[in-house]
């Protein structure tokens, strides 16, 4: 989309620090203030006019063309919890279909014929509901394709057992365990099990068997519950040797998510809290926790097309650069998706990935972009945050508002600015990043 | 140079940085969250 209007924006981070941005394709610097007053030199507006038509395109390719690299298959639509804030219906995750060895393998017969001839393997990742309810079929699954796919579980680790641990490493596969705060009693008001306690004791009892292991995560769903424990968590989990933890917001795709939604300062205050925490312990032990949706923030700024996670960047990663396979078959463009049957793109036992990917309700989501959105159309930091969610928004009405949690974006993005400003890049991103990134220009 | 003169330095000049991943998508390793998990045991 053609923006005659465009040039460096200008904004304050905080007395010592201004920011000038060009939010069309996130050229920035950090102009020192002193006493109000700062300079742009020649010598930056000389290089913003060098690389201008370069960023342009990189954001414009990053955005648009980017190809389908990873499907997340929910073998089965049950789950042994009941958290409050889940984006699947409650019923499905009662009721629902559970895939068969056979339906399984020729999913991911399916996907490995589709990606045949790419450059890099497909990440798969089981996901929602509980894919450890058919642990043998997916265990299974990783023994057959882990040659030509890379493998994630996410779980709430009910199920996990000692042997399971390690034949997740072994076969290299990436685990994401569900745990919302370091003690019992609050992790159990929101990550609840069917049988009416929580996962505390269990996913505790994962992170000590996995002992750091490179491709652990620990994913934490904020709500009013924890929001103010997010610090206490990242030192619960450094203690654990986790390497990395998602802090992320409850998604309002399912109206009873409202109960338990923080608000959107005490969110922000808490995740700056808790970086600095995560901050503190890597300088002071020099074993790294990394604040995974933060560090994704800093990675928009520096290197945006470095982003892992699509759900901050717009269009979003749904429907574009992954897709969910639910347990009937169904695909869709994201498993927020669920249960709303309009926007499935067929059946994979029916369907090719192809036909889904051109299909009406993909091109749907594809379509959603901050372009269209009042108040985004014209913000700043509109590249970095990408407005998420479209099935959230679409849930509530419009898929064209803009982001519930807008406001905390806002206030952790020039967070972000400032961490860059006081040269702290170094701690908040895995040691390991910086070997495989090139600096392609620095004043 | 000397951590009186480094903060010094920082506050004066300005800052602008772009970096481009050698490695892209599935390759990444920035967070794993899925997908390429290092062989490489990570420093402690």
């Amino acid at each position: 989309m053609k923006n005659n209007n465009r040039g460096l924006s200008f904004s304050n981070i905080d007395t010592d620090w201004k920011l000038t941005l060009d939010p069309e394709n996130i050229f920035w610097s950090l102009l020192p203030r002193n006493n109000g007053d700062f300079m742009l030199p020649d010598d930056l507006i000389s290089l913003y006019k060098k690389e201008r038509e370069h960023l342009d395109t990189e954001m414009h390719n990053f955005r648009f063309n980017e190809p389908l690299n990873c499907v997340y298959i929910d073998p089965t639509d049950r789950c042994n919890a009941n958290c409050p804030y889940c984006y699947i219906p409650s019923k499905i995750r009662k009721h629902g279909t559970q895939m068969t060895w056979e339906q399984l393998d020729t999913a991911l017969s399916k996907i490995a014929d589709h990606f045949k001839s790419a450059k890099k393997k497909p990440v798969i990742v089981f996901h929602a509901a509980e894919p450890l309810l058919v642990k043998d079929i997916l265990f299974g699954a990783i023994k057959k394709y882990h040659k030509k796919m890379l493998f994630g579980i996410q779980t709430n680790a009910l199920l996990l057992e000692k042997e399971d641990v390690d034949f997740i490493k072994k076969y290299r596969v990436g685990i994401g365990i569900s745990l919302d705060a370091s003690t019992a009693e609050v992790n159990n008001l929101s990550r609840v099990s069917r049988k009416g306690e929580g996962n505390f004791k269990k996913a505790v009892q994962a992170l000590d068997w996995f002992e750091g292991y490179e491709g652990l995560n620990v994913i934490c769903t904020v709500n009013k519950y924890n929001v103010d424990k997010l610090s206490d968590l990242v030192t619960f989990l450094h203690s654990k040797k986790v390497p990395m933890v998602l802090l992320n917001p409850v998604r309002l795709t399912q109206k009873r998510s409202e109960q338990v939604k923080p608000g959107d300062k005490v969110y922000a205050e808490n995740l700056i809290k808790a970086v600095d925490t995560a901050m503190a312990l890597t300088k002071k032990t020099k074993r790294q926790i990394v604040i995974g949706n933060f560090a994704n923030v800093i990675l928009a700024i520096i290197s945006p097309t470095a982003r892992r996670m699509m759900c901050d960047i717009s269009p979003c990663g749904g429907g574009r650069t992954f897709l969910t396979v639910t347990a009937d078959g169904s695909m869709v463009p994201c498993g927020e998706f669920i249960g709303m049957k309009e926007f499935s793109g067929g059946n994979i036992f029916r369907t090719s990935i192809d036909k889904a990917m051109n299909s009406k309700p993909f091109k749907q989501i594809r379509e959603r972009m901050v372009e269209k959105i009042e108040e985004c159309n014209t913000c700043d930091f509109r590249h970095i945050c990408g407005s998420p969610c479209p099935a959230e928004m679409y849930a509530r009405g419009n898929i064209n508002k803009k982001a519930v949690f807008c406001d905390f974006y806002k206030e952790i993005i020039v967070h972000a600015f400032r961490m860059i400003a006081e040269d702290n890049v170094k701690y908040l991103l895995r040691d390991d990043s910086m070997d495989q990134m090139v600096m392609e220009y620095q004043y | 140079m000397n951590k009186a003169k480094k903060a010094e330095k920082k506050t004066k000049t300005a800052i602008s940085f772009h970096m481009k991943c050698a490695k892209t998508a599935n390759g990444l390793t920035h967070f794993v969250m899925y997908g390429d998990v290092p062989k490489k045991k990570m420093p402690l």
